[in-house]
Formats: structure tokens, sequence, C-alpha cells
């Protein structure tokens, strides 16, 4: 696992997770939404939802709730617009930073899209090129000021700006389906200060009204972005500072914040309850830590000593999965996270056939058991691109049977592209130094690959492989043949998924995989009825796989969250696999 | 009258009897050099005797690592976890190989690494050679480093010394682990690329480590030469016209052996120790084993699986705590003050 060590790099994972999940929670959802609402499992939307939300029973208010982050550095800063990351979304979006629509936890684990600032889900034409969304009335940032349409448009504005924030959601879904998508370049890049120069939103009133490039019929699920929140208008938005110190409108406010240390949020007086379908404000206060030492925080949550009674913790060591299941009961939550982990071989320098072969020369369970995960709770093998529970996805295989550890068949592979014993196929790939568990794996993947008649050079790297294979003109990175890349889908659509990961030129396709005829389907699926996308998905998803195979799914994700003895309504939030932050209380 | 044999009282003058160099009664109390009084001395000493007992041990494990390896049919190759590892047992090994879910077996006398089925006696074995071929090394250098310029400093005096004392000074200002935890990833990222990483590795640690150590010793030498050339037979040497070099190393050094022992003796603990902290945070060595990086993947494992977590330990204790001993023993037997 993960340490923090005194003044030392942090010791992250050697796949970080990125992207918040919008996948439902626990069974088997739906999607394929139309607009009524009929009683559908899984991930349902309510445009009526009512506030204020629901008590949870037993709730009682109070209290400090600290919340550890074992081997996580978390958000860099916390500017609504640049965050799509699991832990800085999940946190900011339940807690502080309001936008058009939320997510709403139901008691059996299902999850429904409502309204947030917006007074419903938005109206849409008929075909989706154009969306309307009314902000509440009484909605007010944390100093008393009203927030306004027009700051949402500013919002919706910064999210065009992939130049200045090149690792925002904005990169992916602003600057493929808004107005100007490729043309406008943001208003910080063309120095628009007051977003004059796109057009894509017009306000009237409370009304805002936002053209698209292209039919985007999953508008009110990117609106569960905070993303698509507002921005204080002009000088007081200006990034990076805003991200330091940015203004809250949820129900808690930033006191304080140490980026890879610790976030400290106090209630937000200003935060009307009748106003938000989904939020609560139980605790006073929420203390976040990040990068902290696995062993330490599980040391912590098992003693049950008053230090911990009222902490959660988001990850659980497997040496000690066991200890927890027998002695934590329901304090214990798995939640499965709508993620999964690929290798990415690079699609110019590889054949299908030896992708192929490294799918069956990676060796599964023994990379996950190195690596501190508990195989079969926390990675479970995976076939396919969408991971388990999302509509549309189908149970298929690459090659005819689930891929595990085959090192013969990986041989037999090899040798009809000319390798063989005498002449091992070479990879080249990175991993993460500081990290021990890392290093582990490393060595593990090295003995599985070299069994099976590949020869592998691994670069040791001193910070996150991300910075190298996202950088196209990283020295280590062309040298690379062998990527990977952890994905957690955004919202319950092979749209968050698919496209991604595998679009020519998408910010984390480090496959660097390029098919026009794939490109065209995808731009093709989001035109069809909207009934229909859910199984197009699935099929773009079973297609590109066995026709290609540009990535190789190996696990997919489950997380453990460990809450303490005097935390109510400790579950799991299955839209973004993170804790249900919105409804914690502690048990006075 | 008989006459006996003439009756002698005594010598017949005042001089000594010349005695018979080479009688064993002579060699006894021959002069002896401090170095053969001290030696003397630490024989009689029972804790510097099994202290040094000790680190020859340690020595012999280090030197003959693969033998000992090939005795009990153990190395440190890559195994898949799956082989050993329990699938749902918390990390822990499968109850064949050993401790802590089953019994001894000689096929693994120390265990298997939990997570990575790693050997554990391999790792051991390893990880002492590595801790004494890196502290020794950088002792080495680090005396030579810390002797020269000492001596040529305390020497030489006026604008020389000025320079090697500011260097000194500015070595100590500068924090040991905040340099090592820079320098290491600047290195590593620089080399990273390299198919001698692992070499370029090693030799970076010892170059971290003997630029950080060498200074304690270059004052002290250069204390004990302030003093040291104002006696008579140094401004003998210098007016009989002896070249400084043959007056630093043919007057000077030899009256310097002892601290020079004595300081050698304790730097050797501490890079041990020095080199263990720093695979522990992660810096240092990560590709050969060594006991640092064991302790810090076991320390999860402090209740389920202690023996993994005592062994590189207890290593490392036993043998940075031998060679502390040892060293101060040295001190106390150099040192013709004390009395047993």
């Amino acid at each position: 696992m993960r340490r923090s060590k005194p003044l030392a790099l942090v010791a992250g994972a050697a796949l970080l997770t990125l992207a918040a999940c919008g996948g439902s929670g626990g069974g088997t959802p739906k999607g394929g939404e139309t607009r009524t609402y009929k009683g559908e499992e899984g991930g349902t939307k309510d445009p009526k939802a009512v506030a204020p939300a629901a008590d949870v029973p037993g709730a009682k208010t109070g209290g400090t709730i600290t919340v550890y982050l074992p081997g996580d550095p978390g958000p860099a800063d916390l500017d609504p617009t640049d965050g799509w990351s699991v832990t800085g979304n999940s946190i900011q979006q339940a807690l502080t930073s309001r936008s058009l629509t939320q997510y709403l936890r139901n008691a059996d684990g299902s999850i429904t899209l409502v309204p947030d600032l917006a007074t419903d889900l938005g109206t849409h034409n008929s075909d989706y090129t154009e969306w309307k969304f009314t902000i509440r009335d009484g909605v007010k940032w944390e100093d008393g000021s009203p927030i306004t349409a027009d700051q949402v448009a500013w919002g919706l504005c910064r999210s065009m700006d992939s130049d200045t924030f090149p690792s925002g959601p904005g990169t992916e879904y602003s600057q493929t389906y808004f107005y100007g998508a490729g043309k406008y370049k943001g208003p910080y890049t063309e120095k628009d200060p007051n977003c004059t120069k796109w057009g894509g939103t017009s306000v009237d009133g409370n009304t805002i009204t936002i053209k698209m490039a292209k039919p985007f019929p999953d508008m009110d699920y990117w609106g569960a972005f905070m993303a698509m929140g507002p921005s204080p208008l002009g000088k007081a938005s200006t990034p990076p500072d805003y991200g330091q110190k940015i203004m809250s409108n949820g129900p808690y406010k930033v006191e304080s914040f140490r980026a890879e240390e610790e976030l400290t949020l106090v209630k937000n007086d200003q935060w009307d309850p009748s106003t938000d379908p989904a939020r609560h404000q139980y605790a006073d206060k929420f203390i976040f830590k990040f990068n902290q030492d696995q062993a330490k925080v599980d040391q912590i949550m098992l003693s049950d000593n008053s230090e911990s009674q009222t902490a959660v913790s988001a990850a659980l060591g497997s040496n000690n999965y066991d200890k927890a299941n027998s002695q934590l009961g329901n304090r214990l939550v798995q939640q499965s996270s709508q993620c999964t982990s690929f290798l990415a071989p690079d699609y110019n320098k590889t054949t299908l056939n030896v992708r192929k072969a490294i799918a069956y020369a990676y060796p599964y369970e023994d990379a996950w058991l190195a690596g501190g995960e508990v195989p079969g709770v926390t990675r479970v093998p995976a076939n396919s691109i969408m991971p388990p529970g999302m509509a549309g996805k189908k149970e298929y295989f690459v090659d005819g049977e689930q891929f595990t550890y085959n090192p013969d068949k990986a041989k037999e592979l090899l040798s009809q592209e000319g390798y063989g014993d005498s002449k091992p196929y070479p990879i080249t790939m990175v991993y993460y130094e500081l990290d021990p568990l890392a290093v582990a794996v490393q060595k593990q993947i090295t003995k599985g690959f070299e069994e099976s008649g590949f020869k592998v050079t691994a670069i040791p790297v001193q910070e996150s492989p991300y910075n190298i294979w996202l950088d196209p003109s990283n020295k280590i990175n062309k040298k690379l043949n062998l990527r990977g890349v952890n994905w957690c889908s955004d919202w319950p659509s092979g749209l968050t998924m698919i496209p991604p990961l595998t679009r020519t030129g998408a910010a984390y396709n480090t496959a660097q995989f390029s098919e026009k005829s794939m490109d065209d389907e995808m731009s093709s699926i989001t035109t069809k009825p909207l009934t229909d996308q859910a199984d197009a998905w699935g099929a773009l998803d079973q297609e590109m796989e066995t026709k290609y195979f540009p990535i190789i799914p190996t696990a997919f994700r489950n997380d453990l969250f460990v809450f303490g003895s005097k935390i109510g309504n400790g579950v799991g939030d299955g839209s973004i696999g993170a804790p249900y932050y919105k409804g914690l209380f502690v048990n006075q | 009258m008989a006459q006996s044999a003439p009756e002698t009282l005594g010598p017949l003058s005042e001089e000594a009897i010349p005695e018979d160099p080479n009688s064993s009664k002579a060699k006894e109390i021959t002069g002896k050099s401090p170095l053969q009084i001290a030696f003397g001395r630490l024989r009689r000493d029972k804790i510097a005797v099994v202290c040094a007992t000790v680190v020859f041990l340690f020595i012999l494990i280090a030197t003959f690592a693969g033998p000992i390896c090939a005795i009990f049919n153990v190395n440190t190759d890559t195994v898949l976890a799956s082989t050993r590892i329990n699938i749902l047992g918390g990390g822990l090994p499968k109850p064949e190989f050993g401790p802590p879910v089953g019994p001894f077996t000689w096929a693994h006398p120390f265990g298997v690494a939990p997570n990575n089925g790693d050997d554990n006696l391999a790792y051991f074995v390893y990880g002492a050679r590595t801790s004494l071929t890196i502290s020794t090394v950088a002792t080495i250098v680090a005396a030579f480093l810390g002797i020269s310029l000492g001596l040529v400093a305390g020497f030489l005096g006026g604008i020389v010394d000025r320079i090697i004392s500011f260097f000194v000074d500015l070595f100590l200002t500068i924090p040991f682990l905040l340099a090592a935890l820079s320098i290491a990833p600047i290195l590593s990222q620089r080399f990273a690329t390299s198919p001698n990483y692992s070499k370029i590795q090693f030799i970076d640690l010892i170059c971290v480590l003997a630029f950080f150590g060498w200074m304690g010793l270059a004052r002290l030498i250069r204390g004990e030469v302030l003093s040291l050339r104002e006696r008579e037979f140094v401004q003998a040497a210098r007016v009989l016209g002896m070249p400084t070099s043959r007056i630093l190393l043919k007057e000077l050094l030899p009256n310097l052996v002892a601290p020079i022992v004595v300081a050698i003796s304790l730097l050797l603990p501490a890079f041990v120790t020095a080199e263990a902290g720093l695979a522990y945070l992660g810096i240092g060595v990560t590709e050969v084993p060594s006991w640092g990086h064991t302790i810090l993947l076991g320390v999860p494992f402090f209740e389920t699986y202690p023996l993994y977590l005592y062994e590189p330990l207890i290593g490392i204790v036993a043998l940075v705590l031998a060679l502390n001993l040892l060293g101060d023993a040295i001190r106390d037997a150099l040192d013709p003050k004390t009395r047993r």
C-alpha cells in the first residue's frame, strides 16, 4: 500500500484512479432513460425532487467527522472547473460546490439524478442541441451574495478553456459537445474576460440556454459535475489563485486547504436546505486528511478508540481485510466503483496478436496480491471496457473466454508474429519507484511477461506515471510501448467510458489508438434515439475490442470503506465510488 | 684448602647486564607500541570480543551470501505471488511455506514475504551484503576525504585552512536527510533509462553518504594536527628540510591512527543506519535487496506476521549495536588514561 513519508514525495499507487464515477450503485441499473420515470431500478432521474431533502432516519446535528484518505494525495487545487478526480469531486460536489444537477442516494443504494441549482433537470429541444436550465431563487454564495444565471454561464465558459485547465473534464465534454467546440479556446486563452466571444450560452433573467455543437442527450448528467456550476465573475475567479481559495455555495465552506495534506470544511450558514433536494448539514465540521499511511489508518479504524469513532477511511489495507470483515460488520462497506483498470499497448507499435498475447501474459492475481489488493473483492477480472452494472454492457470475451494468466497461449500468439524463445518480444514500460508496492507489482509483471516470451525493460520513474503517459513530448514516453490507465465512468453511460479512452486524440487515450471508423461510430451513437444508445455503446465496446483490441481491461475495481462506530449512515456513493458524504452524521 | 669458584657479589660495574634480547623474559617487557597495548586490552575486554565476533559473523554472511543461499536452496528471484500467497488470506503465505500460518520448514528457513512471496533468508543475506558494502565503501571514501583534507588544513594553515574549513562548515549546515531526499530523485530521473541503473543507484547512495560524513573526521584530524605540528619532532623535520608530504605521511599520520580508528569504527554503524533509514523512506537502493526496504514492507504486518518484520530489524539492530559497542571499546582501549 502507499505510505506517507516525511519530506518525501507522494507515494501514490502506480495507477491512480481518475475521473468522477457516474455509474449507478449496487443493483443493475437500466440506462437508456426516457424522460418519464416509472419505477425503473438503478440509475433513475427525478426532475421533480423536492427540497429540503428527506431527513436521514436517526440523524443528529453536530460533531466533527474526520476522513482519512490513505495513499491519496487529493486534488492539487479546488477550482471546480479543474476537478476530474474521484477524491476531489466526491468531496466538493457533495459538500461545497453546487452545480446544475446532482445525485441522490436512496435508502436501497440506488442513485437518482435530481436537480441542484436548477429547478429541474433541464429542458431540451427535439434533437438535444439546445438545453434550458432555470436557476432557483434563494441560492447564495458563502458571503450572502446571490447566485445568478450569469455566474453559471461564466462557469460553463471557463470549462471551454482546455489550455488553462488541461486536466479538467471540460476537455472531454465541453470541448466536444458545446457550441464552439474545437474553435473557441476559452476566456483565458482567448483573452476574453467577459466571455463575449463564445456565444454558447445566453442568459434571460434566471434562465440559461446552452447551445450544443452536436446532439448531447446527457447534458443533465454532465450538469452534475461541479464544472457545470457558477464561478464568481471577473477577477475573483482567476486561475490559479481561485483554486486555492474558492467561494463555496454548498452546506459547507472551506476553512483551510493545504494541498496533499488537509482540507477543513465548516458549516456554511448561507446554504438554505429548502433549495437543495439532496444535501444535508448534519456535522459541524469535516476534516479531510490526504496522503495518510495505510497501516496507520487501518490501526486507527480497527482500534475503535475515541479518535476513530467519528472517522471514516476511504481505503483498507488488504492485510487487514479478514480482521476488518469479521470485526466491523456493516461498518466495512464494499462499494463497486464503476471503474476499470486497463493496460494500453501502443497501438502503432503492436499488432492484434501481440496485444492478445499481452492479455494472456499479464499475471492478474499475482499483480493484485503483490499490490496489496484482495483478489475477488477489490479487484475482479474484467472482460469489457464498460464496467459491470452499466446499461448496455455486453457479456462477451475477446478471445472466447475470460483472459487469465496463460504463458503458453501467449507464446503461441507471439510465435505467429515471428517471436519466440530465442527472440522475445521487447516491452518497455514505466513504474512508480517510490511506492514499494508498485515496485513489487512491477516485479510480478516482469516475471509473468518474461515467462510468456516477452522481454521487459521497466523504467523506474519518480512521479506519477500519468505525467509521463499523458505528455506526448516526454522523452521516456516516446520509448514506451506499453502504458496503462484506470478509468471510472463519469455517469452511467458508455459515452463516458469509450470515447475518453479510445477517441483519436483524447487526453487519456494512452494507447494512442486511432481508427476513423470507430471515431465515426462514436459520433453517430449520440444522434441515435436515446433508448437505443446504451445498447449501441455496448455493441461498440464489443466490436472495438474484438476487432482491434486497443486496450486490455485487467480488472473491475471495488472500494472498501471503513466507518467509525459513531458515524451514522455510513454508506458508499455508487455514483462516484466514494463514501456518501452528503448523508453522514455523528451519533452523539 | 680447596678453592671453590670465585665468589661473585654482582656486577663489577654499575652498568646493567645486557640481557639476551631474544629471551622470552625480554620480550615480555620490551616496549610495545600504543596500538599493540590497545589491542591487548581489547582482547581482554569481553564485550569487545563478543561484538567483534558478531561483526565478523555478519561479514561472513555478507561475503558468502551466494553459497549460503545455495546450501538452503533459496534465491532472490521473483516468483509469481499466487504460487506462495493465499488469495484470500490477507496477504499471508500459504501454510506449506512456513510461519505465520504453517510450521517451520527447511525449504524456507526464514519464511517467505507476504504479498509477493520472496524468500526471506535470501533477502536477509543479500540485504546484509548491501548494507555492509555500502557502509564500508562509504566509510573508506569518507575517511579518505576527511583525513586528507584534515591533514592539509591543519598543517598548512592560512588560506588553505580557511577554505577547507569553509567547506566543512558548509557541508555541516546542509541537513543530510533533506539533501538525500532531494538528490535521490534527481539522479534517479537522470539515469532511469540506463541499463546500469542499479549500479548507478549504489554509487549514488555511497557518494551521498560519503559527502555528508567526512566532515567530522576532517575536523578531528585538523584539531589533532594543529596541536601536533608545534611538537619538536615536527619542527625538527621541517628544519631538516623534509618535504611536506613526507611530514604528513611519515610523522603526523602514525600519531593520528588512534583517533582515525575510533572515528572509522563509529562511522560504519552510522552509515548502516543511514542506508536502512533511507531505504525505509523509499529512496536509496531499490533495485537490490535491502533491510530497510524489507522493514518498510513489513510494518503493516507487525501484528499478523511479526517474524517478517523482526528478521531485518534484528539484523540491523545487532549489526549496528555490535559496531557501536566495538567502536566504544576501541576508543577505551586506545585511550591511555582509562583503566579497567
